[in-house]
């Protein structure tokens, strides 16, 4: 018998697809001015990553209702204020943040979600990838004021996954590691 | 004034940490909280209380000295809504602490299992905010 794919790993599956799309050859690197190093570069990253969540989101708003559309819609007003914030860093280190795709552009990689229920594993396997690549960053970035300003983020997207999940009827916590253990 | 060493700072951490376990260890005790989130809780806090003692034993130090119970605490343990008031913050003055001290390690591969656990506070807060029937997203 062939194996099945659970709607679970569909969406999850679809979740690393937008995070491909959104860190691949499409948003260039920043263009010009930082030294190689500075963490500019991984900088870009996590704001492909923050615009393609935003993006996301606009699709699960339009099928959730009631409280998990509000919270939702506060999660997305969030990951709005982390772009804007990544984007100062970046021009503060001499580099121009990349342009970013349109919605239209976004909205080609996204699952065909159908239900709430859908949309809010969506947004789990989002926040669980952006809690990872905050992680990441919090060891690689080489500043002290860019690794600080990657935990208030990481911090923020704890918040929206234990959200994410709490919304489902989950444990808030999948566990006392998110990622990674002492 | 001098940066804090790494074994320092996650000497305060684990302080905090085991005022937390106190907490949900007393909160369980006095039926402050619901059963299976308190027990919950209370398991991740012990895990992050063991891990960060073997991180500081592997350091050669030895365990901060544990305190006793806050007047904040006891005055909290009346009924369970005091309680998940009280216990959201300390969860989230811990965050903040970890928010400050993962960033600063010395040994890049303390950060990322720190911040892991900033993450796990941030889930506890919102298991509490849930209990209280408030808002979830900060």
């Amino acid at each position: 018998m062939a194996p099945s794919l659970t709607r679970r790993e569909a969406l999850g599956g679809a979740a690393a697809a937008l995070l491909v799309a959104s860190c691949g050859g499409g948003d260039p690197p920043p263009a010009t001015g930082p030294k190689p190093g500075s963490g500019a570069a991984l900088l870009g990253s996590l704001l492909a990553l923050e615009r393609a969540s935003f993006a996301a989101y606009g699709a699960c708003l339009e099928v959730l209702r009631g409280e998990a559309r509000a919270q939702v819609h506060a999660i997305r007003a969030q990951e709005r204020g982390h772009a804007a914030g990544l984007e100062r860093l970046i021009t503060d280190l001499g580099g121009e943040p990349p342009p970013g795709r349109s919605a239209e552009e976004y909205e080609r990689t996204f699952p065909r979600l159908r239900t709430a229920a859908d949309a809010l594993r969506f947004t789990q396997d989002l926040e669980e990838r952006q809690v990872r690549a905050y992680l990441e960053a919090l060891t690689d970035l080489p500043d002290l004021a860019l690794r600080n300003a990657a935990a208030g983020i990481c911090s923020d997207e704890g918040n929206h996954l234990a959200t994410a999940r709490v919304l489902q009827g989950l444990p808030a916590a999948e566990g006392p590691f998110v990622t990674g253990a002492l | 004034m001098a940066e804090r060493s790494d074994a320092e700072l996650l000497e305060d951490l684990l302080a905090r940490e085991q005022r937390l376990l106190s907490a949900y260890e007393a909160a369980l005790r006095r039926d402050a909280i619901d059963a299976s989130l308190g027990e919950t809780l209370r398991d991740d806090e012990r895990e992050h209380v063991q891990a960060l003692e073997r991180t500081l034993a592997r350091a050669g130090r030895r365990n901060p000295r544990a305190s006793v119970p806050s007047p904040e605490l006891t005055a909290a343990l009346r009924d369970r809504r005091s309680f998940a008031r009280h216990a959201m913050e300390l969860e989230d003055a811990t965050r903040a602490m970890y928010a400050e001290a993962a960033p600063r390690m010395r040994d890049p591969e303390l950060r990322r299992p720190l911040g892991s656990i900033m993450c796990c506070g941030a889930a506890h807060v919102v298991a509490l905010k849930d209990s209280l029937g408030v808002f979830l997203v900060n």
